[in-house]
């Protein structure tokens, strides 16, 4: 391996790449300096297995950082750029750990059954989870996965674009805060479990409710936020140089061509959703449904703190809605949709001629022809067939798909007030159910044409490209 | 038969001088405005019934001095009571004015006798019109057309006929009241001897029920000429004119910008060379960044050799795709829509085909598009002899 771009114009391993990691890694090795000092303070022993002696935890803690120490100073110190493939301690994730995460997050089926079974098992194993050591490892974990693959060329390309900075930079924010509530709910649920029901609620938030002052503490605070923030974003904007591209033009896009981040799960929609649902419609009911959750929250208890057994249903859908639904999107649209908008790992080179299968049915199609085998009559345009026979066959094609989105939005709400949302029907009533229920099933539209689209290859319920419509 | 009946300024006059005195003005008038409100009883009934009607009213009205509210209660009474006048009333008219004239006066000197305030005048005018249901609106100047219209009430009590135009507006009225009270009535006691009273402002009604309509026609005029003001009449109203004025000026700058003085584009119609510039299973992208199109040569479509202007501009969101040769396939880079060569849709989300644009071979020998036209497929419309050219 050699630094030269002329034979190799894609090096994983650059000087700069070492020295940026090394200094990483000291980050990293300071962060659990501290770490093994609090871990020390508490003096909590635990038992070796094999050697049968008690150790205090922190020697672990101490082995660790010693090791991230070795680490970031080799990392700094090695200047030889003619041997930078000798560099001894390069730790790269391997060739069969790339391919296995590509091949997972590369297909969209493996990447949203992970997205999905990775919010439950967070909502299932949250006591494990927000336990103080656990969170820490897995921060450094997050840390680490993230270093390791940085001493990938495709990896760095996406992870280290200056657009991208800031999302990765979320992406810590959005597991820290997730992690700080579920540390909160769990320990307010534990404290709720014990109440007998006198005074007042024994929640976190109740311990430190003596009065402050705006002057001088909050006002501060917010001068000191201030100032943080405005320095952050000053070396931010120096440090990190804003994209400058060719001038635009009308007739060529770029490839890929990216909504802004924040818009990515919309531009994800509309891969699956025809414009006016994707773009108007589905914005819509998201900021109206959002709004509409006070009005439509029947669920007088758990307000004021952090909780999630008695806002177990709330916080889950929520949860849903926002991990899987739009975190996972931003994700997926960020660094993983390339060129042509195909789906490419996190270490795949974005080759413009990755062929993608994406041939897709309309439900008429399929049901015409693949399970009923007749002939799929379609209307004749121009002088041939009078409007009325036009449109009259245009609805007996689209019937199917006018029938499975009825029985959707207008036959599933009393059914679940029947069933499984009974108790839900009978506390907020009929006008506030069906509001709520055709909120959560515009929410739940979206997985479900997803899932229609991979295992069908279903394009569209309702096609009618003649009048702009498609569902 | 309207004959019988006793306008509503009778009732009024008769109400008071049993009560015996102009003080209890107020008194009187209320069981009047009572009855019209269930209306369709003949206005004659309507005099017997007041006493028990009275408490059914109350006297709420009476005790408010604001003016606004009046006049509100005015034009409530006006609208419950539906007065109109149906074509009859031109006949009754004449009959019935000479008799009712100097009755009907009584009522409004009354008024100003109880209360000299120009704003209690118009309460009891209310009220007077109330009692007389129907016809309240034209009772101001004309007790003919109002005596008239009282056979109609009954069968007219839609409100609809409340703005004909043959209510005497506020204004008129205020006039009137002043008139009477410029005539030094303020003071005079009883009905009878002010009944005589209105006649200087009679004069005025002779010319009345010969043509009914012509005040309440001139009334609009005025409201219609005074409607201006109200538009300043507050800040608040000046507030939203202001900014009504503003956004209405911003809408026509911006229906201004949409039609510029110079239109730098290239024209719609424009030569792409001879057919022979274009090899059979082709595609040209060389007119793709100055005009938007591909000129794509292709035996794909229906097995034709076709020369097709086919549009950039993807029919999914509108986006620019690529012309990959390797994969002989559009492809989007937005969301991924795929199409053929031929522009027909085949993966991604694109609803439906690439557009057409006119191609006709010009009588020099070359093509010409006319980006002015496009042809849909889902339409039919590539059947259509101007969107290719066979070669």
């Amino acid at each position: 391996m050699n630094v030269d771009p002329f034979i190799d114009p894609h090096p994983n391993l650059t000087p700069a790449v070492l020295q940026g990691l090394g200094w990483l890694y000291l980050v990293l090795c300071a962060m659990n300096l501290w770490w093994t000092i609090r871990v020390y303070r508490e003096d909590k022993h635990v038992m070796v297995p094999v050697l049968n002696i008690e150790l205090p935890r922190a020697t672990f803690w101490a082995l660790y950082t010693s090791a991230l120490m070795i680490v970031g100073f080799m990392h700094v110190s090695w200047t030889n750029e003619d041997y930078i493939d000798r560099f001894p301690l390069v730790l790269e994730p391997g060739g069969p750990f790339q391919t296995t995460i590509d091949f997972v997050v590369a297909n969209p089926v493996t990447y949203f059954v992970i997205s999905i079974t990775g919010t439950i098992a967070v909502l299932l194993f949250r006591k494990f989870l927000v336990k103080p050591t656990v969170g820490w490892i897995l921060l450094n974990a997050a840390v680490l996965f993230q270093a390791l693959s940085m001493t990938d060329y495709d990896f760095r390309q996406i992870v280290g674009k200056p657009d991208n900075v800031p999302i990765v930079a979320l992406l810590y924010l959005v597991g820290g805060f997730t992690w700080l509530y579920f540390y909160k709910a769990v320990e307010n649920d534990r404290r709720l479990a014990e109440w007998d029901g006198e005074g007042p609620v024994p929640v976190l938030e109740n311990d430190e409710n003596e009065k402050v002052l705006v002057w001088p503490d909050l006002v501060y605070s917010e001068l000191i936020c201030m100032i943080a923030i405005t320095t952050l974003l000053i070396v931010w904007g120096i440090v990190l140089e804003a994209p400058l591209e060719e001038p635009a033009s009308s007739a060529k896009t770029p490839n890929p061509s990216k909504a802004p981040w924040y818009f990515l799960g919309l531009q994800e929609m509309l891969v699956y959703y025809d414009p006016w649902l994707a773009g108007v419609v589905f914005p819509t009911m998201i900021l109206g449904g959002l709004m509409a959750i006070p009005y439509i929250d029947f669920n007088r208890i758990g307000n004021g703190y952090y909780v999630f057994r008695q806002r177990a249903f709330s916080i889950i859908t929520f949860l849903v809605g926002f991990i899987t639904l739009w975190v996972a999107m931003i994700i997926l649209g960020t660094f993983l949709r390339g060129p042509n908008w195909n789906i490419f790992g996190i270490y795949e080179y974005w080759d413009v001629h990755k062929l993608e299968a994406l041939n897709n049915v309309m439900l008429s199609e399929l049901f015409y022809l693949d399970w009923f085998g007749q002939f799929l009559d379609m209307p004749s345009y121009g002088n041939d067939d009078p409007l009325g026979k036009q449109v009259s066959m245009i609805l007996l094609r689209e019937l199917p798909g006018f029938a499975v989105i009825g029985i959707y939005f207008v036959a599933l709400p009393p059914l679940l007030a029947m069933t499984c949302l009974r108790t839900f029907y009978q506390r907020m009533g009929y006008l506030r159910f069906m509001v709520f229920t055709q909120l959560l099933l515009w929410m739940a539209a979206l997985p479900l044409k997803m899932v229609l689209r991979w295992a069908l290859n279903l394009k569209y319920l309702v096609n009618i490209p003649e009048y702009f419509f498609n569902i | 038969m309207a004959d019988d009946r006793p306008s509503i300024e009778e009732i009024l006059a008769m109400a008071r001088s049993q009560d015996g005195g102009s003080a209890d003005t107020p008194a009187p008038a209320e069981p009047e405005a009572a009855p019209p409100a269930e209306e369709t009883a003949p206005a004659a009934e309507t005099s017997e019934e007041t006493p028990e009607a009275k408490p059914s009213k109350p006297a709420a009205p009476a005790a408010k001095p604001s003016g606004v509210s009046d006049i509100l209660a005015m034009a409530r009474a006006q609208d419950s009571g539906g007065g109109t006048e149906a074509p009859a009333a031109e006949e009754a008219k004449e009959a019935e004015a000479p008799d009712e004239t100097p009755e009907a006066k009584p009522s409004k000197p009354s008024a100003p006798a109880a209360k000299p305030s120009g704003v209690s005048d118009i309460l009891a005018m209310a009220r007077a019109q109330d009692s007389g249901g129907a016809a309240e609106t034209p009772a101001a100047d004309t007790p003919a057309k109002e005596a008239a219209a009282e056979d109609d009430a009954p069968s007219s009590e839609t409100p609809a006929s409340a703005g004909d135009g043959s209510r005497p507006s506020v204004q008129e009225m205020l006039q009137q009241l002043r008139q009477t009270d410029g005539a030094g009535q303020a003071t005079e006691a009883v009905s009878e001897t002010s009944s005589e009273r209105p006649m200087p402002v009679r004069p005025a009604a002779p010319e009345a029920p010969v043509a009914p309509p012509t005040p309440g026609r001139r009334s609009v005029l005025v409201a219609l000429m005074l409607a201006p003001t109200q538009l300043i009449a507050t800040p608040f109203a000046i507030a939203w004119t202001t900014l009504t004025a503003a956004c209405g000026a911003m809408v026509l700058g911006l229906a201004r910008f949409m039609f510029p003085n110079t239109l730098v584009e290239p024209p719609m119609t424009f030569k792409i060379g001879p057919p022979s510039d274009y090899p059979p299973e082709s595609v040209s992208t060389k007119f793709k960044a100055e005009r938007g199109i591909w000129i794509v040569r292709s035996t794909m479509y229906n097995g034709q050799d076709q020369i097709v202007a086919i549009s950039t501009v993807c029919t999914h969101l509108g986006c620019t795709p690529n012309w990959l040769e390797g994969e002989q396939k559009f492809k989007c880079p937005c969301h991924g829509s795929g199409f053929y060569k031929s522009g027909v849709n085949f993966e991604g989300p694109a609803p439906r085909p690439l557009e057409r644009h006119g191609l006709r071979l010009a009588p020099d020998g070359m093509l010409e598009v006319d980006k002015s036209k496009k042809f849909q497929e889902e339409l039919g419309q590539w059947e259509d002899g101007t969107s290719f050219v066979n070669s």
